[in-house]
């Protein structure tokens, strides 16, 4: 069986507009799963993940309704008919994105 | 030997023997423990003082508790024999292990990381080791890491530890140099002064040995190894060793101590950030086929013509661009682009016939630099980030902060100051940017501390009269000052005041908001300041308080007259606590006479209840005659002057929080229908009064 990815509206464009995405992959743990991802879709590569390869701070990947973030972050297994789900932070991260910065002192 | 009582240990039995001495299990009577007890040889001719430095070393080498430093339980002396009593370590050398032919990247990445923690903790309480080596660490049966002999080296008197070898896990012949002078960093081999970088040093020529099973310098004499130290570069080690691995190996192995990392910490912190990177899996050949440009459909276009003036407005839910034409009265409104991120820099570019705008925009889909060359209807959208640290720092991009064009005969160079502190440089109009090393290495570099954004190197300004001179503003680090074209650079703070620190006028540290050159005297610098407003008439070299007569020296821009050296602009804010404009009435004030004094100009903006903030890069001038000035605060509100600031108008309200103003004048050619996702073909001829016309204006 693949692994699903549900890709978010942001990412779309780099997934030929696909909101769901399937992956043949014998993936064992997130980090396999992402990679063989963006060998495909190599533009969402850094809208998640920091040039250092972490998954960026406000952006949260469910295996499941797991957040991986408590699960073992990159290195949470992955098993064949896994459905993985990227969703930018929904409160705290947009706005911690935004608002830093404007008047440092 | 075997049978004897040292202290309170029992030797059991021989287990190692090196230049130093033999190394014995024993057995702490009292403790109840197993040990490993060096005897130190008799002809080692120690002598008391070296004795004693050796005591007191040791003592110090037992403070460090740290689970990947062979823990070291005491000293002493049995009838003129000295001893070191340690913790008993049970495992093979790494350089046993890499003997045939190295170890997985895994396992290299993982033993570095443990070696690199543990030169950490050392040098954080003074303690160098000064002769690391795959034969002193030990990875017991578990995986563990164990640095042996830490902090012994240096107290060693010269007789000592001459010897290859002060390993019980390796027997090394004692007859050659091969054993430790592989390991030894070229300021060294030079005679001259090493520090904690040399066991960085030694630390790259460990992981290169663990990664391949060689050495990085070979010889087959000791003179052949010190040569190829001093002057040769390793053969590059390619795959399966990742290129995170290697790039962290060459940069431990850089001849300069200073061109190293500088703090263990760091290489650990790179070594990690490889381990992590394994998710990250480039691929070239499938980037090329993917578009690269995102067309705006659904965002309202301005339509810009020749001779049109644009506004550039950067905020905090995206950029605008307002456009109008010479007599700035009507405005119409392009955007927003780049829906919901905030974009802290924008610039116009229009050397070598270009009409391009550059804004930063940055989302918790991470960073990026961005550009447009047909007015906003589209926009590049690179699959991968233009600009990233490379995986060797450890560090990822959090912002872009200010985009400066070089100089107009170098139409393809520009920099990016960044978040963290760093500057970044591209010489070919943005296909690819470097990380400008000679900045980001500064020892000073670690000891700057965030401001109230974040560590960021928010403003580059350019000496148009020596191509090689170059200042950078940090928060909270100060200026810093390049005269070879960024390869080394200067702090240029003497005499700017910090508030937050015990030191009023130290080095560097201090938070600078914005610095402002004028072109016509480049030795001339205007600089706000965390609290100060200050000149300086020789280069940065020193600074002058000039805050005569303002209501507070606390804000944030300054913003040259583009003909006047002597004219700038400010707008104060209250207080550090307070960033709201003073009594809550909007006034910018202007000198005209290089500081001595300072006027407000008020007409036409709110002078009542008006707690407006406007950031450093919100404020900019034109070079109309007279000189038009534009502002945006964090209320949304954009205001404009079209007579040198003596009156003002409101241009318009309910933008998001401003960020950053620029300003343009489009000189060629009607290009608002230049067609998406397709950069101009015509060629246009730049004539000098164009690029100074649509040139970026002061800041």
């Amino acid at each position: 069986m693949a692994i699903v990815f549900h890709i978010p509206g942001a990412l779309r464009e780099f997934t030929a507009g696909r909101s769901r995405v399937e992956i043949e992959n014998p993936a064992t743990t997130l980090a396999d799963a992402l990679s063989a991802l963006w060998t495909i879709y190599p533009g969402v590569r850094d809208r998640i993940a920091t040039e250092q390869g972490q998954v960026r701070e406000h952006i949260n990947i469910f295996i499941g309704q797991e957040n991986t973030r408590y699960t073992g972050g990159l290195a949470t297994p992955v098993a064949a008919g896994s459905e993985i789900s990227i969703v930018p932070a929904v409160s705290g991260g947009c706005e911690d994105c935004a608002m830093p910065g404007g008047d440092v002192g | 030997m075997i049978g004897q009582i040292l202290g309170h240990c029992r030797i059991l039995a021989k287990i190692g023997e090196g230049g130093m001495g033999t190394v014995y299990r024993a057995y702490d009577e009292v403790l109840h423990r197993d040990v490993a007890v060096k005897v130190v040889n008799k002809d080692a001719r120690l002598d008391p003082s070296s004795s004693q430095r050796l005591l007191h070393e040791a003592r110090a080498s037992s403070s460090l508790a740290h689970p990947n430093i062979c823990t070291i339980h005491d000293v002493g002396e049995n009838e003129g024999e000295f001893y070191i009593v340690m913790e008993l370590v049970e495992g093979k050398s790494l350089a046993a292990m890499a003997e045939v032919g190295g170890l997985a990247p895994e396992s290299v990445l993982r033993y570095g990381v443990q070696i690199a923690s543990a030169l950490a903790r050392a040098h954080d309480r003074g303690i160098v080791h000064r002769d690391l080596k795959a034969a002193n660490i030990l990875i017991t049966n578990e995986g563990l890491v164990k640095v042996l002999d830490f902090g012994l080296a240096k107290q060693a008197g010269s007789g000592i530890f001459e010897g290859p070898t002060r390993s019980f896990a390796t027997m090394e012949d004692t007859s050659s140099v091969s054993g430790t002078l592989p390991y030894m960093a070229p300021e060294i081999l030079s005679g001259n002064a090493d520090d904690h970088r040399s066991d960085l040093w030694a630390l790259g020529v460990v992981l290169y040995e663990a990664a391949s099973g060689r050495l990085p310098f070979e010889g087959r004499t000791g003179f052949e190894i010190s040569s190829a130290i001093l002057r040769e570069i390793p053969n590059p080690l390619g795959p399966p060793v990742p290129p995170g691995l290697w790039a962290v190996i060459q940069r431990c192995l850089a001849k300069e101590p200073i061109q190293r990392y500088q703090r263990a910490g760091e290489v650990q912190a790179a070594l990690e950030a490889v381990q992590s990177a394994a998710i990250v899996s480039p691929d070239p050949a499938a980037e090329s086929t993917q578009p690269r440009t995102t067309i705006l459909h659904s965002v309202r276009h301005a339509h810009v013509r020749k001779g049109d003036f644009l506004l550039l407005v950067g905020t905090t839910k995206g950029a605008f661009i307002l456009r109008s034409n010479a007599q700035r009265t009507r405005w119409d409104v392009g955007g927003p682009y780049f829906h919901g991120h905030n974009v802290y820099s924008m610039a116009f570019d229009s050397r070598g016939g270009r009409h391009r705008i550059w804004a930063s925009t940055q989302s918790y889909w991470g960073t990026l630099l961005r550009s447009s060359d047909d007015f906003g209807k589209s926009w590049t959208n690179p699959q991968q980030a233009p600009i990233r640290f490379p995986s060797d720092t450890g560090v990822s991009l959090k912002n872009i902060w200010q985009i400066t064009l070089g100089r107009p005969d170098e139409p393809n160079v520009l920099y990016c100051g960044v978040e963290p502190a760093a500057l970044f440089e591209t010489r070919d109009a943005g296909e690819s940017w470097s990380l400008v090393r000679g900045l980001f290495d500064h020892p000073h570099r670690p000891r700057w501390m965030p401001g109230n954004g974040g560590l960021a190197l928010h403003t580059i300004v350019l000496d148009p009269a020596n191509t090689q001179r170059m200042y950078v503003a940090v928060s909270a680090g100060g200026v810093y000052r390049t005269e070879d074209g960024g390869s080394t650079w200067t702090a240029q703070n003497q005499g700017i005041r910090v508030m937050f620190m015990p030191d009023k006028y130290p080095e560097f540290g201090q938070c600078v908001h914005k610095i402002a050159l004028h072109p016509d005297r480049p030795e001339r610098l205007f600089l706000q300041n965390h609290w100060g407003l200050y000149r300086s008439d020789n280069c940065g070299d020193k600074w002058t308080d000039i805050a005569n007569g303002v209501p507070s020296d606390f804000g944030f821009s300054v913003v040259m007259h583009p003909r006047n050296p002597d004219c700038v602009y400010i707008i104060p804010v209250e207080s550090d606590e307070f960033r709201c404009a003073c009594d809550g009435r909007l006034r910018v004030y202007r000198t005209r006479n290089g500081g001595a004094s300072w006027e407000p100009l008020a007409r036409g903006l709110p002078q009542k209840g008006a707690y407006e903030t406007v950031l450093r890069d919100a404020m900019t001038a034109d070079s109309f005659d007279p000189v038009g000035l534009y502002f945006g605060t964090r209320s949304g509100q954009i205001f404009g002057s079209r007579d040198e600031g003596r009156t003002w108008q409101k241009i318009r309200d309910g933008f998001p929080s401003v960020l950053c103003v620029r300003n343009a004048v489009v000189e060629d050619g009607c290009v608002g229908l230049t067609p998406p996702a397709t950069k101009p073909t015509a060629k246009h001829q730049t004539k000098g009064r164009s690029k100074s016309r649509t040139r970026r204006s002061s800041r």
